[in-house]
């Protein structure tokens, strides 16, 4: 059901019909060919440009700040060094926004996949009255835009006590309509005859969710943890609302506060970029794979 | 994906009916099905659903951000201060030309590059790589780095504009440079996940597909334009709506880019709303512009999938 | 898979790193987790400082910390509209910074919604926190419907600077040299203004007028509050503009600019600055805190350029009046502070304002007499020059959009700038002014 992972390089349109187009029109062969190396050089001029931004920020990162302003644009240094990072990491409580991000998106990923697994399984396996409703609301729950909400989420928070606690960014990201769809999917997958077996073993149906269904499960759970991941740790709005005392800050929201600073120190500041995005990038090439696989399922669904 | 869900539930409920037949506890699966939903229900309840109805409620009244309490009664004095506020809707028409301006350069051109893309056998590891890594960056880094390339004199996309023979805009001063400043970096940054959506619906087209109109002569590009475009509709479709929807919602880039500026006029709505709650402390006012946007948002979503319901009478399979 | 054991790998990493963040000293892992008082060091404090004043108020906290051997938290924000935001925000969750500084004329706002803590309390005056030891004028601002909710630092006003040696030139300087001879009334200061353009300038006087809403609301405001009252009243409600004297003001700021070249129509501060640091312009009206620019600063001919700075007189009105504004500390409300901490912040507060000849420094001038009267700081100068200043100096309007930084501040700035660059005249000025006005004070005030 998930799409093929679009790591697998799937092998492209010329080479199954390489043969028979030998045998009819060569003339379109060489056309073809020429098409793809001018696609080829066309999108590695692009994606070497993308990675421009990255590049540009490390190699700042690492020239003492004279040079930067005698020479600017240029991409070379006769004196690399670390003194941005560790004046930064001085300057600034980075460890703590690590800590901070780390504690708040793993909390997340926890809560939503258990919370939103169960929900998944009881909206696939278990007839229930007003399931359908609940369904719907869920449906609609998908068109709900949570940014353009912060305002009335702040009082509501506020009314709770909760500001400035982790708590104020987990439990709105908990109850996720695209994660229960994704969890949903997946548990279609599994036959009934498995759920029927378990249940004349005389499993409960809590037992039957985790130890049959969940485990079959662990792409959805991986999409879904990934993701949750990755949005939890960069999102803005709502922690810089919530979180004010410096050292409860996300790398976002800590970054954040650094954009309009001292303009001069561009190698700390470039400094502060590299070692805000080192997290999710490492987190990226480790998990490309699942991580575009998540992506292109969720999008699907 | 509307019409899955209903079509998954039937085959669950056929195997279910079997066992309602049988002895076995309906009354059992109802009690399991709601507790085993009740976290997922509470929540959603408590934090999805509960902000829209305290958008309301606070809208109605004075409300300050800074005080507890609701204050004063108002009724729908702060919705008209809103609707006849020349700055609101200044904001309103940022947020829309943003949108306009983002949108056909996200849905159309990662959709070219992720064609071209799928002709190739070699290297493809290293193309997503390049275009969606930039998608795990939180924006404050973003911003970070391209304020910093911004400057003026010394920047890089500064420089830039001056190899080739160009005079590069006041980006932070002026506000078209501003706007381009803006949507360039949008574009870096969120053309990656656009471009992972279409090559994995482009991956989803037979191989046999391609194999016949190749036999037929058919070359690359008219490979591409009829076969390959057509049968990325709904996937364009879905990326365009979302896209639609995530440019009318910005804020982090305008914000920390440009502070709304210069001179808020690039202010969008959900910065208007930042600034008159909580710089201003007005919350009743600012819950105000909180439900009119709201309800913009949630009519553009609602009347995408109309659209695309009657224009598909078969469900997505 | 693969992917699962790097996985296990990073959930390893990260039960570690959790477990030593919440047993460590001064983590704010746990007040997150539980919603207590962030205790990240024993004062928690909040500045907009940056640049030369910055590094003043860091050798400051670390004095503080030397010798009373408490630990500070000082964390330096973006000055102006994010930074009362901010501010806001935290006393909004109950867990706001234990001392933070605040411009009095952004006070009433605060004050109003019950954010801070009141400073005519036991807490204060047992310290030795009293009214008479502060600059009356700056203890009135900080006086918020009878009840006092700062206390004031120092007063920074807008002031004259001039170039010495061209007024020598001009033969505006008294007989000691040290001051220029006493301007009383409008036709004298436009004469010296004359006189420094004729004394080798390409302009007798310079501003920071484009791009740069704030000094145009600074440099409007002391000469219409020379005539008038304040432009609004009643918290910001009601309208009260002096229809006369605003259009004198614009006529008068006009004639500057205009045709009589005196002044340049359009100025950013780098022009503004280059100008006056170059001798191309006699005198400068700008706030004392550029002080610093120009200490030290060459002219093109290698020589160092001598500058003076001194009140300006009175112009438009009989008495001398100065815009200004002051630096305040305050101690946001927090529901879970102990008395513990409430003592070490007060203290710290206490220790700022002893040391405050160190602040003098950057051309402010303190608020705590016992300083302001020293020796430390009679001998700073040009600072003590314009010490009188402080004492009659004109905040900004007592409302709750007014304040540095404001929107208030930008609108009205930008009209003011059109009248200076000659696009809108002084009749079109107060329509516009007017106009402007209506929108702020007819928005419902969120807290009253």
């Amino acid at each position: 059901m998930p799409a093929t992972a679009a790591a697998t390089d799937a092998p492209s349109t010329t080479s199954p019909s390489g043969r028979g187009r030998r045998r009819s029109e060569d003339r379109s062969d060489a056309g073809t060919k020429a098409f793809n190396r001018l696609a080829a050089t066309c999108l590695t001029l692009f994606a070497l440009i993308w990675l421009v931004p990255f590049v540009w920020a490390l190699i700042t990162s690492l020239r003492p700040n004279n040079e930067i302003t005698s020479h600017p644009t240029r991409p070379w240094s006769n004196n690399w060094n670390l003194d941005a990072y560790s004046s930064t990491w001085t300057t600034n409580p980075i460890g703590w926004w690590y800590v901070n991000s780390f504690i708040i998106s793993t909390l997340s990923v926890l809560f939503t996949v258990v919370v939103c697994s169960m929900a998944g399984f009881a909206l696939v396996h278990l007839k229930w009255r007003g399931k359908y409703v609940i369904l719907g609301l869920i449906l609609g729950g998908l068109m709900l835009p949570m940014e353009a909400i912060v305002l009335p989420q702040f009082m509501q928070f506020r009314a709770l006590g909760l500001l400035g606690t982790y708590w104020a960014l987990i439990l709105p990201v908990v109850a996720a309509p695209v994660a229960v769809f994704v969890f949903h999917a997946f548990m279609r997958g599994i036959p009934d005859a498995l759920i029927e077996a378990a249940r004349l073993d005389g499993a409960s149906w809590f037992r039957i969710y985790y130890q049959v269904c969940l485990p079959l499960c662990r792409p959805a759970i991986s999409a879904v943890a990934i993701l949750t991941f990755i949005s939890t740790w960069n999102q803005f709005l709502w922690p810089l609302l919530v979180l004010t005392q410096t050292k409860s800050q996300t790398i976002p929201v800590g970054l954040g506060s650094l954009i309009g600073g001292s303009a001069i120190q561009y190698a700390e500041t470039m400094a502060s970029a590299v070692l805000g995005i080192l997290p999710l990038l490492a987190v990226f090439l480790l998990l490309q794979r699942q991580i575009v696989q998540g992506v292109a399922n969720t999008g699907i669904k | 994906m509307t019409s899955t869900p209903t079509v998954a539930a039937p085959t669950a409920g056929a195997a279910t009916q079997t066992r309602r037949r049988s002895a076995k506890a309906p009354a059992g699966q109802n009690r399991a099905g709601w507790l085993l939903s009740s976290p997922f229900i509470i929540l959603y309840v408590l934090f999805l659903i509960g902000p829209v109805l305290v958008g309301v409620v606070i809208s109605l009244f004075n409300t300050t951000t800074v005080a507890p309490g609701l204050g004063d009664f108002v009724g729908f004095s702060n919705y008209k201060d809103v609707l006849s506020n020349a700055d609101f809707w200044a904001s309103m028409w940022h947020s829309v030309l943003f949108t306009l301006m983002t949108t056909p350069l996200l849905v159309l051109l990662p959709l070219l590059f992720a064609i071209l893309a799928a002709r190739l056998t070699r290297g493809r590891w290293f193309f997503r790589l390049a275009f969606f890594a930039p998608y795990v960056v939180p924006s404050s880094a973003v911003c970070l780095i391209f304020a910093f390339m911004y400057t003026p004199q010394t920047g890089l996309i500064t420089n830039a504009f001056g190899w080739f023979g160009l005079t590069a805009p006041d980006f932070l001063g002026t506000t078209s440079g501003a706007w381009f400043a803006v949507v360039l970096l949008t574009l870096w940054w969120t053309f990656g996940f656009n471009f992972i959506l279409y090559t994995a619906a482009i991956q989803e087209i037979s191989e046999e597909v391609y194999e016949a109109a190749a036999i037929d002569g058919a070359g690359p590009w008219q490979q591409i334009r009829s076969i390959t475009v057509p049968l990325l509709a709904p996937t364009m479709s879905l990326v365009f709506i979302l896209q639609l929807l995530a440019s009318l919602k910005v804020f982090d880039q305008i914000f920390l880019l440009l502070q709304g500026g210069p001179n808020y006029s690039t202010r969008p709505v959900i910065e208007y709303i930042y600034d008159t709650g909580f710089t201003s402390y007005r919350g009743g006012y600012a819950s105000a512009a909180t439900m009119v946007y709201f309800l913009l948002l949630v009519a553009v979503s609602t009347g995408w999938l109309l659209v695309r319901n009657r224009r598909n009478s078969v469900p997505n399979a | 898979m693969t992917g699962l054991s790097r996985r296990r790998f990073l959930a390893a990493g990260g039960g570690l790193t959790l477990a030593g963040a919440l047993s460590a000293c001064g983590s704010p892992v746990a007040t997150s987790l539980t919603g207590g008082q962030p205790a990240t060091a024993d004062v928690i404090f909040w500045h907009l400082f940056g640049g030369g004043d910055g590094e003043n108020m860091k050798k400051m906290v670390t004095s503080y910390q030397k010798s009373s051997r408490r630990s500070v938290e000082s964390t330096l924000l973006s000055w102006g509209n994010p930074y009362y935001t901010k501010l806001a925000l935290s006393a909004s969750s109950g867990r706001p910074p234990d001392v933070a500084v605040a411009h009095l004329s952004r006070l009433p706002l605060l004050a109003q919604a019950n954010l801070l803590e009141r400073v005519d309390s036991e807490q204060f005056t047992g310290v030795g926190i009293i009214e008479d030891k502060f600059t009356p004028a700056a203890w009135e601002k900080a006086t918020v419907d009878g009840a006092v909710y700062a206390v004031p630092y120092d007063t920074h006003p807008f002031v004259l600077f001039y170039n010495e040696d061209l007024a020598k030139k001009a033969g505006l300087l008294n007989d000691a040299g040290d001051d220029l001879e006493p301007m009383k009334g409008r036709d004298d200061f436009v004469n010296a203004i004359k006189a420094m353009k004729q004394a080798g300038g390409d302009f007798g006087a310079v501003a920071s007028i484009t791009a740069d809403p704030s000094t145009c609301w600074r440099f409007f405001s002391m000469l219409y509050s020379a005539q008038a009252g304040p432009m609004v009243e009643d918290q910001g409600t009601k309208v009260s503009i002096d229809r006369d004297a605003m259009e004198e003001t614009f006529a008068f700021m006009q004639s500057l600019t205009g045709s009589s070249g005196l002044m340049p129509g359009n100025a950013t501060s780098t022009t503004t600055s280059t100008l006056f640091s170059s001798g191309k312009s006699g005198f400068l009206f700008d706030g004392e805190w550029q002080i610093p620019t120009y200490r030290g600063v060459d002219l093109p001919n290698g020589k160092p350029l001598n500058f003076n700075v001194v009140p300006f007189p009175a112009i438009l009105g009989d008495k001398a009046v100065a815009y200004a504004d002051s630096h305040a500390l305050i101690v946001p409300k927090s529901t879970a502070r102990s008395a513990e901490r409430s003592a070490d912040a007060i203290g710290f507060i206490k220790f700022l304002l002893e040391d405050s000849a160190v602040w003098a420094a950057g051309g402010h001038i303190p608020a705590w007499l016992p300083v302001q009267k020293s020796k430390e700081f009679l001998k700073q100068k040009p600072q003590s020059n314009y010490i009188e200043a402080a004492f009659s100096a004109v905040y900004d309007p007592v409302a709750w959009y007014t304040g540095a930084g404001s929107d208030f501040q930008t609108a009205m700035g930008s009209v003011i700038s059109s009248v200076l660059g000659g696009t809108t005249s002084p009749k079109e000025g107060v329509r516009d002014m007017t106009a402007s006005l209506k929108t702020f004070s007819t928005a419902r005030p969120p807290v009253s």
